[in-house]
């Protein structure tokens, strides 16, 4: 209520501009972290300069790409039933690494929210898992697992599912901590065992969350499964890589067209899933939630049309509430009578009720269910995985190991290698602030309480769904083809990818502000704009600030992927390294990265804290 | 003090109860006796102790000092496997219901069944047909039985209570715990579930310990009311041919300056007072928010 008072004060004084947020408590933390800010922005625009984004140049190169688009001609496509097979197997392959992250998930994720966990030191252990599961890249994984099963999907999934249990566990372990403690209070109460409070209490709850976590992420590993293609995972990712290498670029771009495609599809088949599974309407605004949504609207009419017969139906004389509260005082009385107990027979009506009806809730769940579970087993078959290979694969784990210790730069300098790294870095600095500059007008203007007129929200919202359909890894491919081979593509590739994601997180949070401010400014006669400046802004600073990052974050790691495509950085030594193998130098980058991820993630969390 | 005339009869027996939480006093040498079949209520304002004693009888809270004795057993003794079985003797309904509200209200029922069980169980399918049968039964004896497999989260608050009433009296217990728990209920539905809890403690011989603030209520409902203020027993007193005026009497002896009395008084009768404020407020910020809409 404060805040709604002092604002028009402020904004009310005449000629005064519009911009100051509202000051805040300076301790000596918050002015160490403001001038690291300052700093990273610093270093962020030298970084700006330094990947030669050159506007001039690129429309230059612009007039190449078409060149080379007219010379590559029409896209292609692999046979129907070629394509067909290997996109099962690229979903198969998928949907196993997420499913084995997902069981994994669960111990770990328990092990780490603070009000499931046995001791600190289990805590501090399984959010160690967490973070180093996050900062090894998948690709990474991938590499020693090809070497160490040469053939077939258990790469691919071991590398998928490893990696992904960072990310799942971590929001798991969120979700733990954020439940009601009362319902498993009760279960404690009743004489419950841990366990038992677990399952019975906390499981529930955070049931949907693991859901939906899940479904997300497997979004995510389909597109990261373009990347794991380029190092010998099996699917339409290594596919398009062949066809790259071999400068088929029509079929090339045929592949990404497929992948694109199936990355658009697997978000609206994952929300219905969401919204199916769960019996909760999708609150996203992704492209699948809004269609799911849709369909459900059309459906919603339909069922209340339904519902009057069931009603009449399972009355069957018992006293029915109607409506919220409202049952009748005798309900209680009324049925006060009936003796029966435990050890007696039990009485018609419950006998009757012991048959759960087949009501739409039911037939949905049960039909879903088993609809999950013939796409768990359809992917487990399709991946054709010889689980032998698990057994047989200790034996050469030394040898292989032996070959990534000690950790060396071999015959690469090692200025080289920290200038690679140095460039990596450039490029995740240089993505960042310019993704942070897009998003800011795209995700304010898709923000309800921002945008001028819903047309133009809905418009950039859709934008936003558009660009986060594409994998960063295609849109780097392509820009490769438009702007030749280095930083450039690497540095617009994921500012392009970043924007569909942060703009949706800037949207979404501009629209969760307190709308009070905002509210008190209208009322004082004061423009959108200074509406905008002085209530939405300063409120959704906090929330910005987290979200760029972690933008910071995800582009460090994919931008030392990206060098594995040739946009530039690391990621090029990494690949290099790895196919001549040379993994005591894989194994140095990889800790390079590790470092420098850690030390961003570290950062992250300090800023997180001080300018919660 | 009311007289037992028979020690064994003592279900709950609590002496010189101290809880230190931090450096709060939540109860003060606090000592209390509760016969087989008595229907207690613990009358006071809000953090004078009411729910931390209650939950000293469930063994959910440790005390600093003094012993809790509970169903002949030391609660304070207590670990593991014999602490759960006690805890399974003891019925608890929460002020906040406490269902998980994604599952169906037949399996928030079952759950009462838990420490008769081993292992965990998730699903309906987990228990057993004769765990089902009887908490179907249970749902029977609440009114509730045609709501078996809706979801906890779409019933009324009063429908709410009386499922988790359904779910104490699954695990049959001889004592039945109540922290405020009307606390969260208009004031119709308050009585279906104050008249339930009194009938089943009845019909199943329940010796029954409830915490209210209302005195009205209190003075209706329960056979003795103990009335705690800052941690510490001040009253203990059959209701029979007790009025609120002498309630309010012995509650203004033992407080000791005049505002503190009053307090006590504007928390005890204007329970309604702050919903009236709360709907004043809301249609205050009507106008502006049609305002922003615009």
């Amino acid at each position: 209520m404060s805040a709604v008072v002092e604002r028009p004060r402020t904004t009310g004084a005449p000629l005064a501009p519009v911009t100051a947020p509202p000051r805040r408590r300076t301790s000596p933390e918050r002015v160490a972290a403001g001038l690291t800010l300052l700093a990273l922005l610093v270093a962020s625009v030298l970084a700006l300069r330094s990947v030669d984004l050159d506007p001039a140049r690129m429309v230059q190169s612009w007039s190449n790409a078409q060149r080379f688009f007219g010379r590559v001609g029409a896209i292609e496509f692999p046979p129907l039933g070629e394509l067909l097979q290997l996109t099962a197997l690229t979903l198969g392959l998928v949907i196993c690494g997420t499913l084995l992250a997902a069981v994994l998930s669960v111990p770990v994720a328990v092990l780490a929210a603070s009000n499931t966990t046995p001791g600190p030191v289990w805590r501090a252990t399984a959010r160690f898992v967490t973070v180093l599961a996050r900062a090894v890249p998948d690709v990474v994984l991938a590499m020693v697992f090809v070497l160490l099963f040469t053939l077939g999907t258990l790469p691919g999934i071991l590398a998928i599912g490893l990696h992904s249990v960072g990310m799942i566990s971590k929001l798991f372990a969120d979700a733990i901590e954020q439940i009601d403690e009362g319902p498993r209070t009760a279960v404690r109460a009743a004489g419950g065992t841990r366990l038992q409070q677990f399952t019975a209490g906390v499981l529930p709850q955070v049931l949907p969350s693991w859901v939906a976590t899940v479904l997300h992420r497997n979004d995510i590993n389909l597109r990261g499964s373009v990347i794991l293609g380029y190092v010998g995972v099996v699917g339409l990712g290594m596919q398009m890589s062949f066809a790259f290498k071999s400068l088929q670029y029509g079929l090339g771009l045929g592949y990404a067209l497929v992948i694109f495609v199936l990355c658009v599809v697997m978000e609206v088949v994952s929300s219905s899933v969401r919204a199916a599974m769960l019996g909760v309407a999708p609150t996203g605004r992704g492209l699948g939630d809004r269609v799911v949504r849709g369909v459900t609207r059309r459906r919603g009419a339909g069922r209340q049309g339904a519902a009057a017969p069931e009603t009449a139906g399972s009355a069957a004389g018992s006293t029915r509430a109607s409506g919220a509260g409202s049952v009748s005082a005798p309900a209680a009385a009324s049925v006060s009578t009936d003796p029966t107990r435990a050890s007696g027979t039990p009485s018609a009506a419950v006998e009757a009720a012991l048959r759960r009806p087949w009501d739409r809730a039911r037939v949905r769940g049960v039909s879903w269910g088993w609809a999950a579970v013939a796409v768990v087993v359809a992917s487990v078959l399709v991946c054709d995985i010889a689980w032998s290979d698990l057994l047989t694969v200790w034996s050469g784990v030394p040898a292989v190991a032996v070959q990534f210790w000690p950790p060396s730069f071999g015959s690469y300098e090692a200025s080289t290698m920290l200038a690679a790294m140095g460039e990596t870095i450039s490029i995740a600095l240089a993505a960042t602030v310019l993704t942070v500059g897009g998003s800011l007008l795209i995700g304010s203007l898709a923000a309800r309480n921002v945008a001028p007129s819903p047309g133009l929200r809905g418009g950039m919202r859709l934008l936003l769904v558009g660009i986060r359909g594409v994998p960063e890894v295609i849109l780097a491919i392509v820009l490769i083809v438009v702007t030749g081979l280095g930083t450039q593509a690497g540095t617009l590739a994921l500012a392009l990818g970043g924007v569909g994601l942060l703009g949706k997180l800037i949207a979404d949070s501009f629209e969760e502000v307190d709308p009070g401010p905002e509210r008190a400014l209208t009322a004082t006669g004061a423009s959108r704009g200074q509406v905008y400046a002085s209530a939405t802004l300063p409120q959704g600073t906090r929330a910005l600030i987290g979200h760029t990052f972690y933008m910071l974050d995800t582009n460090l790691r994919a931008a030392t992927l990206l060098g594995i495509v040739g946009a530039g950085g690391v990621g090029y030594y990494l690949l290099n390294a790895s196919q001549g193998s040379n993994y005591a130098t894989v194994t140095a980058i990889v800790l390079m990265i590790l470092v420098t991820v850690l030390a961003v993630e570290g950062l992250a969390i300090w800023m997180r804290r001080v300018f919660r | 003090m009311t007289p037992h005339a028979d020690p064994a009869a003592t279900v709950v027996a609590l002496e010189g109860i101290t809880k230190h939480f931090g450096s709060t006093v939540a109860l003060d040498d606090a000592s209390l006796t509760v016969a087989r079949g008595e229907v207690v209520v613990l009358l006071g304002l809000s953090g004078s102790g009411k729910s931390t004693l209650l939950r000293h009888v469930d063994g959910l809270e440790r005390p600093t000092s003094g012993t809790v004795r509970v169903l002949g057993r030391e609660v304070t003794r207590l670990t593991g496997r014999a602490l759960r079985e006690l805890r399974s003797e003891v019925g608890f309904i929460f002020q906040q219901f406490e269902l998980v509200p994604s599952l169906t209200v037949l399996e928030n029922v079952l759950t009462g069944s838990l420490a008769a069980v081993r292992g965990p169980r998730l699903g309906l399918w987990s228990y057993g047909r004769a765990a089902k049968v009887e908490a179907l039964a249970r749902l029977e004896r609440v009114g509730l039985l045609d709501r078996a497999y809706q979801r906890a989260d779409t019933l009324s608050g009063g429908q709410q209570q009386r499922v988790a009433i359904a779910r104490a009296l699954m695990q049959r217990p001889q004592v039945l715990l109540a922290d405020e728990p009307v606390a969260s209920l208009d004031p119709e539905s308050s009585d279906q579930v104050m008249a339930l809890i009194r009938e089943i403690a009845a019909d199943e011989g329940l010796t029954v310990i409830c915490s209210l603030h209302q005195v009205d209520l209190a003075l209706s409902w329960a056979d003795r009311i103990v009335g705690l203020r800052h941690g510490q027993v001040v009253l203990d007193t059959a209701t029979e041919g007790l009025s609120k005026a002498q309630v309010m009497e012995i509650y203004g002896r033992v407080a000791t300056s005049t505002d503190q009395f009053e307090a006590i008084e504007l928390e005890l009768t204007a329970v309604g007072g702050g919903a009236g404020s709360a709907t004043g407020a809301a249609t205050g910020t009507a106008p502006l928010r049609g305002d922003a809409v615009r």
